[in-house]
């Protein structure tokens, strides 16, 4: 271990410090509000180290590894997590600033995406194991941090039973993996995995503890109660900074260590792709809450996303960390827009945006960049993920289940317009009236709508993607 | 490795608390009066409902408490070996010890400590 080593794991490290600095911090001043902003700059200083080069290399004996597809990855997740920090702002001056408990609410959010970072880079199982609780843990802290509101403690006792239940589930599984393979090292069991009755219980069970995290179909219970509950920052974390360090994580199980599984799990992944579609779909039909719409559009979402998974190889990697670095930016953006209506004036139902295009032009702008990014309308990116998703499962001869999705695709465009329709052409005699949003909230929506315009026609991105998608 | 693998699990972990209840029974002497039906071996009866909310402070002292019980945890094997590895094993320790520390000036600012 020398000095070279250890700034391989820079990221986890400086993200350690930016922690304990809050904590430090938030004894020492006395001007609470200030606090927003502290957290905002040490993470945008972490942020900003994430993009000097690094390495490829493994660290203790492979149990922790990063590679160029590792580092971008990220990246990627830093900025979804810088913007929702500074999306956040709002919501903690408004509600937790009179309890004096801001710090600890980005000191939340930091340790858990502490524990992301560490799963992203594992390279054992029992790695991936602490990461994923250290990621799951202060979550449901944040689920129920609205203290006064009952829902938000109920979303929090859900999220923390069932995420209880779903991570024994996967420890069981790393057992039984651990009696076939005989180690727990990603590298050692690659390639010396027998197919046994035992090994494939061991896959399906951390399939079922990372599907949990992802929200696929047969587990997709929690989501709704846990988004409509927890407050819309936490919520936009867990839809999307969460779901999207569980997808690398499964991608690199099933394409790495379970490659010679791939007769099983690929029809595993067909059924559960199709599932999960349509049941999203359907179920965000019916919804008038906005975050729960939001959350059944997210599992129809994961359904999308198991789509690129079908070719496992480079065309899937690519395919879906594209997705997701787009998905990142269009679920932020919405749920971003719901924040800043939902605190300005307490109201979550689609229904109540009627007229909002009269009172409030330029949110509603936003919304319909970020609905439309998430329907996948062709010239913001969301078309281009969507599109290299059904590239990459038509290339291995899916043609049936790309038609399914298409399908879906409709379905979906069906609901996400009745939200736009209910912002741009309903009128209501009571509108949301109209408000200014704070700097921060300003700043980070007109970011994400122009990454959003610019990636979609900004090639070199997926280029770069494709070019480092090895896993 | 087949199906049967699978059977060995739950056949096993059952198995193996229903021999060890047998043999503590069988290992054990038994005797019966009215002090074993208390609660407590040297406490008294209680007094009115148990269910009723504790004081969160006792919860919050037991989670100090880890800090400490987990630095020991960490020191004891430290100082065996310390004279062999110098100086890196001294600043890795006391990073690790500055980090339990800052835990510790977080709960005690935030008045954890005070009993009211």
């Amino acid at each position: 271990m020398n000095w070279n080593t250890l700034l391989l794991m820079r990221q986890e490290l400086v993200l350690t410090t930016v922690i304990l600095i809050l904590l430090v911090v938030d004894v020492i001043v006395k001007n609470k509000k200030s606090l927003n902003i502290i957290a905002i700059l040490l993470f945008g200083i972490y942020t900003i180290l994430g993009f000097f080069p690094s390495g490829n290399n493994e660290l203790f004996g492979g149990m922790y590894k990063n590679t160029e597809l590792i580092f971008a990855f990220k990246n990627i997740l830093n900025i979804g997590v810088f913007l929702i920090t500074m999306i956040s702002v709002s919501w903690v001056n408004k509600k937790m600033l009179p309890l004096n408990k801001v710090a600890e609410f980005y000191a939340l959010m930091f340790s858990s995406y502490l524990g992301m970072l560490f799963m992203i880079s594992a390279g054992h199982f029992l790695m991936l194991y602490i990461g994923l609780e250290l990621a799951t843990l202060p979550v449901t802290a944040l689920a129920s941090y609205d203290m006064f509101n009952r829902k938000s403690s109920e979303s929090g006792i859900k999220l923390l039973l069932s995420a209880a239940f779903s991570s024994g589930i996967f420890l069981f599984g790393i057992s039984m993996i651990y009696a076939t393979g005989g180690s727990l090292y990603f590298n050692s069991i690659y390639g010396n995995i027998a197919i046994s009755y035992l090994s494939i219980m061991g896959l399906f069970m951390i399939f079922a503890g990372l599907a949990f995290k992802i929200s696929l179909v047969p587990f997709h219970f929690w989501t709704a109660d846990v988004y409509e509950g927890a407050p819309t920052p936490v919520a936009s974390y867990l839809s999307v900074i969460s779901k999207g360090a569980a997808v690398f994580v499964l991608m690199i199980l099933l394409f790495k260590v379970f490659s010679n599984f791939i007769d099983l799990w690929i029809y595993l992944l067909y059924g559960i792709s199709i599932l999960t579609m349509f049941i999203g779909n359907f179920f965000a039909i019916r919804q008038t809450n906005m975050q729960r719409f939001l959350a059944f559009s997210s599992v129809a979402q994961a359904g999308f996303i198991l789509l690129g998974f079908l070719s496992a190889d480079q065309v899937a990697v690519s395919a879906v960390v594209y997705f997701i670095a787009i998905y990142v930016l269009s679920n932020i953006l919405v749920f971003a827009a719901v924040q800043s209506i939902g605190l300005a004036s307490n109201k979550y139902n689609i229904e109540d945006y009627n007229g909002l295009y009269r009172t409030n032009p330029l949110i509603s702008i936003a919304l319909m960049f970020g609905l439309f990014s998430l329907a996948g309308i062709p010239p913001i990116a969301g078309f281009f993920g969507k599109f290299f998703l059904y590239t990459a499962a038509a290339s291995k001869g899916f043609y049936l289940l790309v038609f399914i999705a298409v399908v879906n695709v409709t379905i979906s465009l069906y609901y996400y317009l009745i939200v736009v329709r209910a912002a741009w052409l309903r009128k209501s005699d009571n509108p949301i009236q109209f408000y200014k949003s704070d700097i921060f909230m300003k700043i980070s929506l007109v970011i994400v709508s122009t990454a959003l315009l610019v990636l979609g026609l900004f090639s070199p991105f997926y280029e770069y993607i494709f070019s480092i998608s090895n896993i | 490795m087949g199906l049967e693998a699978l059977l060995v699990f739950p056949i096993a972990g059952v198995a193996l608390i229903l021999i060890a209840n047998f043999l503590a029974r069988l290992a054990s002497y038994k005797s019966d009066n009215k002090a074993k039906q208390e609660p407590y071996e040297s406490g008294i009866p209680t007094i009115g409902k148990t269910w009723i909310q504790f004081k969160v402070g006792y919860y919050l002292f037991a989670i100090i408490f880890l800090i400490f019980d987990v630095e020991v945890i960490f020191l004891l094997p430290w100082a065996v070996i310390f004279k062999g590895f110098g100086v890196a094993a001294f600043i890795e320790i006391l990073i690790f010890l500055v980090i339990l520390g800052i835990g510790l000036l977080y709960a005690w600012k935030k008045r954890a400590l005070r009993w009211e």
